[in-house]
């Protein structure tokens, strides 16, 4: 009996300990949140408008050719999956993959990991690999996803590539995370894509020091634009899912805490029983 | 007032500024430009440069402006850009020390063309700010 006891004991001191690092990182994840939500809510705006502008752009002109609005010569695509760090953070990493598998089959694709989860995800299935230089999604900055930006354009307008899609996480609200992706390159890809309360009226527009000059200087720099937003907002959402992630072990921990604490005490309880049967009968002898 | 018109400012940082403004120049890849309301529409892509925003009660604002494109269409103005500083934010020590660093970078006779495509850049960065500031 006494052996029972100290391995509840045992248990449960370990127990407490995992609990004290969940919750830990749990609170970790929270605080951090606050500021990648906040840096996601603020690249927001600019994304939506250059996109509606760079839309209506692709909608409203078929009189000109970049190399950006053209179809791919190649029907290769590239998708630059987006996942996180590290792990830990409940279903983040595999939902996101498991969705670009879904997205991919069948397709002849390249992938661009962002994140060092992808990555390692990448390398281990042996998968085609544009570059693995970006492993670290956390601390991504703007010069960075310019060098993503220009090295995806500059494949692109080699013909490498036929088509550049991006696959991230959208971080919803705190419980909803929704993986997505949405297509880069070419400009047509999207142009279909329209808001609804929005008119299509094909304007005259007048573009210096010309259409081509002012596309080869805008693509680079939207789709820089774009990496930044969804590497902002696939990291509110990793560091929401770990929060979650984490709370739930939290939670379970002190389930389990509970259930030990009633084993312990009963065992205990046990154990005096028997050793007051144990003096009674000595006394009665 | 018919010769105004809505301005849009929105860099990675945020929305910068939305408001009726007489006028805003700043500088494009191919030179200086001002737009004034009414302007047809016209799209083209900003270069480095100080930005100066007319509002509609006739005050000047400055900033320095990087990278990004301008579009005016229907009389609707947005400046999308990648990074947006006003006068008042831009930390002239840091620019000053940022300058004299990549002033004894663009020195060295061996730095290799990454380096010095890097370290130019940073100095035409810091001019603007300074200039912008000063």
């Amino acid at each position: 009996m006494a052996q029972n006891m100290k391995a509840v004991k045992l248990r449960m001191k370990s127990i407490q300990s995992t609990r004290q690092i969940t919750n830990a990182m749990g609170l970790v994840a929270a605080s951090k949140l606050r500021k990648a939500k906040d840096k996601a809510d603020a690249a927001l705006p600019a994304f939506k408008i250059l996109r509606r502008t760079l839309n209506n752009i692709a909608d409203s002109n078929k009189d000109f050719t970049s190399p950006y609005t053209r179809p791919g010569r190649s029907g290769k695509w590239c998708f630059a999956v987006i996942a996180g760090d590290r792990g830990l953070a409940g279903g983040y990493n595999a939902n996101l993959f498991r969705y670009v598998a879904a997205r991919t089959e069948g397709k002849d694709c390249v992938f661009l990991p962002i994140g060092n989860k992808a990555v390692e995800y990448y390398t281990k299935r042996g998968a085609a690999m544009a570059d693995r230089q970006f492993s670290e999604a956390a601390d991504i900055s703007i010069s960075e996803c310019f060098d993503i930006a220009r090295y995806l354009c500059e494949k692109f307008k080699e013909g490498e590539f036929g088509h550049i899609a991006l696959c991230y996480t959208e971080f919803e609200n705190m419980l909803t995370m929704k993986t997505k992706d949405i297509p880069v390159l070419p400009l047509s890809d999207f142009a279909g894509e329209q808001d609804e309360d929005e008119e299509t009226v094909r304007r005259i527009i007048e573009y210096k020091p010309g259409p081509e000059e002012v596309f080869n200087a805008i693509v680079p720099e939207y789709v820089s634009n774009i990496v930044y937003s969804a590497v902002c907002e696939s990291l509110a959402s990793e560091l929401a899912a770990r929060r979650n992630a984490m709370d739930a072990a939290t939670k379970n921990a002190e389930e389990i805490l509970e259930k030990l604490e009633l084993s312990y005490n009963r065992a205990r309880q046990a154990s005096i029983t028997q050793e007051i049967t144990e003096i009674v009968a000595g006394a009665s002898d | 007032m018919a010769n105004t018109f809505q301005l849009r400012v929105v860099s990675l940082d945020g929305v910068q500024f939305t408001g009726a403004v007489q006028s805003v120049s700043c500088r494009a890849i191919d030179g200086d430009l001002a737009i004034l309301a009414q302007h047809r529409n016209y799209i083209t892509a900003v270069g480095m440069g100080t930005a100066v925003i007319v509002t509609e009660d006739g005050t000047e604002k400055r900033a320095a402006c990087i990278g990004g494109m301008l579009s005016m269409i229907d009389n609707q103005c947005s400046l999308i850009v990648t990074t947006w500083e006003w006068d008042s934010e831009i930390d002239v020590d840091r620019a000053e020390r940022a300058k004299e660093r990549a002033e004894d970078a663009l020195r060295d006779l061996n730095i290799s063309e990454k380096d010095y495509k890097l370290a130019s850049a940073r100095l035409r960065r810091a001019l603007v700010r300074l200039n912008t500031a000063g």
